[in-house]
């Protein structure tokens, strides 16, 4: 092989363990000594370079390009309309629960609310949280109420651990994994659609001058209105935040604590939920305190 | 590796949960690779963006044993870094980006850092666009040479030659840059 190939491959052997293991330049050297007076200032200059894996992006374009997504991909979805009747597939969902509602009656649905993934009922349970959702007009109420609904995500897991259900526990794991990241998805679309309610700009010709002028009363009334928008939302916000802070906690203490308990074919799967719930949580309180 | 493919199998049926995951762990990097290649904030933020949106709606087209995600998406990035050096090209280079953005939790050493690295923007500027290329996959993304070797479709022996002719044109610049400094103060 000759001299420059081999040095090459040092210099690459040596770029390893220095961005990926994280050793130093005088360990590298050592790896390599007969090209140690070569290597050695190529490495401190690749030391240099590595700053540049500091570059971040700003927090709000992490938003941004996630909500521009959601966008793109709300239009690749296919839509189904009906001649000129204007048919929204959840109101289907909502029509469908009513009919389950009245054919089922009230109690089977009462008798849903406790089942577990592997019962009967277990369906008619999800039916009535997903009609639930779409009640929910609000992107923070829906946020908080995906939140209410991890929890229970996570009492079936610690039984279905508890009876050794793996696939019914990776199922729910699974739930409970979309469920977090949707508080993630609506705190920060709310957080974008406020920031995208700006005050105008004050205009500087004397005809607008005049017109805002006239326009006061009303203005003045809905800067008040306005406030008090903000504030409810403030108010939601707070308690959404309160709700996650405490699973945040409690969900993968829960989880953790069931750990010794559960037979060992067990433990993997409880393992991906507790990680999943850390993870998830952790991103959730990032984007509700944006 | 299995949870990434379940997560893209999860994607192709256009499933937003996945899309995000693969977007978290995949957007910082693809971010600092675009900046480094074209050294403008906003151009770079515009540009990353729009790649996530063009595999997004490419994605069904991707197939698993060709190539692992992460390729495909540097395919996508470079594509579009050439499209946008290609249109440029009849005007001049962009400005270096002033308000880059680093992260570190000592504010002294941010400032210091962000010069650093405005040095080294400018310093990259002076190499050939494939080691620029091999620099951006490698340090900004920090990719290992085999990935880089699949994203430029080029042999592991390539990438490590553009790699080293690279480091030593790189320090060639700084130095000089150093020096001059040093005779100006």
């Amino acid at each position: 092989m000759r001299k420059s190939r081999k040095l090459n491959n040092a210099l690459d052997a040596c770029l390893e363990q220095l961005l990926i293991k994280g050793e130093t330049v005088e360990q590298c050297l050592q790896s390599f000594p007969e090209y140690a007076d070569e290597l050695k200032p190529l490495l401190e200059t690749a030391l240099s370079v590595k700053q540049v894996s500091a570059i971040q992006p700003r927090p709000e374009l992490r938003d941004k390009a996630r909500y521009q997504l959601y966008s793109v991909l709300q239009g690749m979805l296919p839509r189904k309309s009906l001649s000129s009747f204007s048919w929204r597939p959840q109101w289907a969902v909502v029509l469908t629960a009513v009919l389950v509602f009245l054919l089922v009656g009230s109690g089977t649905v009462a008798a849903s609310a406790n089942s577990m993934p592997d019962q009967p009922l277990y369906p008619v349970k999800l039916a009535t949280e997903r009609v639930r959702l779409i009640l929910t007009p609000s992107s923070l109420g829906k946020a908080e109420l995906y939140a209410r609904l991890a929890d229970k995500r996570v009492e079936e897991i610690v039984r279905m651990a508890d009876d050794s259900e793996l696939e019914k526990v990776e199922q729910t794991t699974r739930r409970l994994d979309a469920y977090l990241a949707r508080i993630t998805d609506l705190s920060a679309i709310q957080r974008i659609k406020d920031g995208a309610v700006t005050v105008p700009a004050v205009a500087e010709s004397p005809e607008l001058k005049r017109a805002l002028e006239a326009e006061k009363a009303p203005l003045m009334f809905e800067q008040a209105e306005r406030g008090k928008e903000k504030s409810a939302k403030d108010d939601r916000r707070e308690k959404l935040r309160e709700t996650v802070v405490h699973y945040a906690f409690s969900h993968p203490e829960r989880l953790r604590a069931l750990l010794s308990k559960v037979p060992p074919s067990a433990r993997p799967a409880l393992l991906r939920a507790i990680a999943i719930s850390e993870d998830g949580y952790k991103r959730a309180l990032e984007s509700i305190d944006d | 590796m299995q949870d990434e493919e379940s997560l893209i199998r999860r994607a192709k049926q256009h499933d937003q949960t996945a899309f995000a995951r693969l977007y978290e762990a995949h957007f910082d990097r693809i971010y600092r690779y675009v900046t480094l290649r074209i050294g403008d904030r906003t151009e770079a933020e515009d540009m990353t963006q729009q790649v996530f949106v063009n595999a997004l709606q490419s994605i069904s087209s991707f197939n698993w044993q060709g190539a692992p995600f992460a390729a495909w998406l540097f395919r996508i990035a470079h594509n579009q870094v050439v499209d946008y050096f290609r249109k440029r090209r009849k005007r001049a280079a962009a400005p270096l980006d002033e308000s880059l953005l680093v992260s570190d939790s000592n504010p002294q050493q941010m400032v210091e850092h962000s010069l650093d690295i405005k040095q080294l923007l400018s310093a990259t500027r002076q190499l050939t666009e494939a080691q620029r290329e091999v620099i951006s996959l490698r340090f900004a993304s920090e990719l290992s040479t085999a990935e880089v070797a699949r994203i430029m479709g080029k042999s592991q022996g390539a990438i490590k030659a553009l790699q080293h002719s690279a480091i030593v044109a790189l320090r060639k610049t700084l130095l000089v840059n150093t020096d001059e400094k040093v005779q100006k103060t």
